[in-house]
């Protein structure tokens, strides 16, 4: 037997009889989730239906055929526009997460560890976060270009400051008696690393990343905005500056659809890591 | 003490005194405290609370150096976790991992060292039975009752193969009831494996049911106020030990000696 089906068979153990199973649990989510978006939409249909024109405010539905449109509406749409702008968005993002989320969890188990570290790393931390990430966008251009390299390096500066702050607090507060655990049977120190400090502090690291992803498409697209010469942030510039406002809503409608990818994702993923956690809480 | 004797002993306490912090609010937790212990003895330490048995424990596994003396276990003078020693801490439920199952935390002292991954499998396999959780492998920690979770934390500390145990108060947390079945079985496992143990506690019938030796501390700075021999009939009974006259007159003898702090009557 796996961990995954003992996991499930806890799963089931713990389910009060009566309940409604997995896939209808999943269908009920998602109408909570759909049916009041489509309400929105569809106010927004009639109005701009019964109210033309309103220039600002295209219709909904055209916007979502215009997103389709820009990037699988022909090969060369998704040569161009898919790979071109979208996929550098997403790249530049990805990139840019992890270093910062790497960086994040080392500095932060570092200081968590160590008091002599935390006291000295701390009043840097609290000075150098306290300055809007978005404000030093300027200074990462003239340090590092107008390029990739200069964009990725500002989304991991930006990003890593809530994974690191979150690590440092969950590795500090795992119990002294865990961290004696792995002394006493001479398990090596990188081995207790990985397997005590970090396991225990991941309810913590993941709290942390989930803010960083939204922290990073939003640092990805503000950096497109100087300097770029593609990405969706170009384009939504690029929209503003000729008044195409019907594209400029359509790619405001895939950072929507794209940030709601992340965050599922990444909630797939802690629900994988951390079922120990959210079961062994729903018990005490 | 002779060189003799040292190298007999499973383990020497070497004129140990510890304090914490330095000038006025400096604490004496210990003071030149020695004795030795057997290969095969079961020894209670038991002393009021406060008296600094949890120091004398930490000093003991290695985790803390005593400002002054040292440890010396199967004839070497430690300078860290010594070699084949393991311990049962009080809180269960802060010493198992909670994202590992019953059968990786018992597994757990065994990673990174050199041993087939079969005979690991066979160890995990044989240390559960031991505790009579064979069937609970797969199961997580909080899945289980208090008592189970110390019945792991007792497996895993055997499947480390210890020829030294020490114990922390292990059953502090538990009920009256669980709390005797616990107490049996350390004392199976000690037949079964032969192992050296150390068992903390602060109650006093229960250093008496399982010791051949019941150490009493005195208040703080603690020091060693009476060392008792237990010589009661083996095996031992919840019911018919604890009826003994000489188990009645030595709970007594205990409870004295910590009630009066640890002077003599």
């Amino acid at each position: 037997m796996t961990d995954t089906s003992t996991r499930a068979l806890a799963a089931r153990a713990t389910r009060p009889t009566g309940t409604p199973t997995r896939g209808r649990r999943a269908l009920i989510s998602l109408g909570y989730f759909v049916i009041p978006i489509a309400v929105v939409i569809g106010i927004w249909q009639l109005v701009t239906i019964l109210n033309p024109p309103a220039p600002f405010f295209p219709q909904p539905f055209a916007i979502i055929a215009n997103l389709w449109d820009l990037l699988f509406g022909s090969p060369k749409a998704v040569q161009q526009v898919f790979y071109g702008e979208f996929l550098q968005t997403v790249g530049r993002m990805a990139l840019g997460f992890a270093l910062g989320a790497i960086w994040g969890v080392i500095v932060g188990t570092i200081m968590g560890l160590w008091r002599g570290a935390r006291e000295t790393i701390n009043p840097i931390v609290e000075f150098l976060r306290s300055i809007p990430a978005t404000a030093t966008l300027p200074l990462f251009i003239i340090l590092l270009g107008g390029g990739d390299d200069m964009r990725v390096a500002f989304i991991a500066y930006g990003v890593s400051w809530f994974v690191l702050i979150n690590t440092a607090q969950g590795v500090g507060a795992i119990h002294k008696t865990l961290l004696d655990v792995g002394k006493v049977f001479k398990i090596s120190p990188a081995r207790r690393i990985f397997r005590i400090v970090l396991p225990g502090a991941m309810p913590k690291i993941f709290a942390g990343l989930r803010i960083a992803s939204t922290a990073a498409l939003l640092l990805a697209i503000v950096s497109e905005f100087m300097l770029a010469s593609n990405g969706i942030g170009y384009m939504l510039v690029q929209a503003q500056g000729r008044f195409q406002l019907l594209n400029m809503w359509s790619w405001m409608l895939a950072l929507a659809i794209l940030g709601l990818i992340i965050n599922t994702l990444l909630e797939w993923i802690e629900g994988r890591i951390l079922a120990w956690h959210r079961q062994s809480r729903a018990r005490t | 003490m002779t060189e003799n004797t040292t190298a007999q002993a499973a383990l020497v306490v070497d004129h140990v005194s510890h304090v914490y912090g330095s000038g006025p609010s400096a604490h004496h937790a210990i003071s030149d405290l020695a004795f030795s212990v057997q290969p095969g003895e079961f020894v209670s330490i038991v002393g009021p609370s406060g008296a600094g048995k949890t120091t004398l424990l930490r000093t003991l596994a290695g985790l803390l150096k005593p400002s002054e003396g040292g440890v010396i276990v199967d004839g070497n003078r430690i300078s860290g976790v010594p070699a084949g020693m393991a311990m049962v801490f009080q809180d269960y439920s802060r010493s198992l991992l909670p994202w590992l199952t019953i059968e990786k935390n018992v597994g757990f002292p065994l990673e990174g060292k050199k041993i087939a991954k079969a005979d690991k499998k066979a160890i995990i396999q044989e240390s559960l039975e031991a505790v009579g959780l064979g069937g609970f492998a797969k199961r997580y920690p909080w899945q289980l009752s208090g008592g189970m979770q110390q019945r792991v934390a007792i497996a895993r500390a055997l499947a480390y193969r210890p020829s030294l145990l020490l114990m922390d108060e292990p059953f502090a947390s538990v009920d009256a009831q669980t709390r005797e079945g616990l107490e049996d079985l350390v004392l199976k496992i000690r037949d079964t494996y032969g192992m050296t143990i150390l068992f903390v506690t602060h109650d006093i019938d229960e250093s008496v049911y399982l010791a051949n030796r019941v150490l009493v501390l005195s208040r703080p700075p603690a020091r060693l106020a009476a060392d008792i021999k237990v010589d009661l009939p083996e095996p031992r009974d919840q019911i018919t030990t604890r009826e003994n006259a000489d188990f009645i007159r030595l709970r007594g003898h205990v409870a004295r000696l910590i009630h009066s702090g640890g002077d003599e009557e």
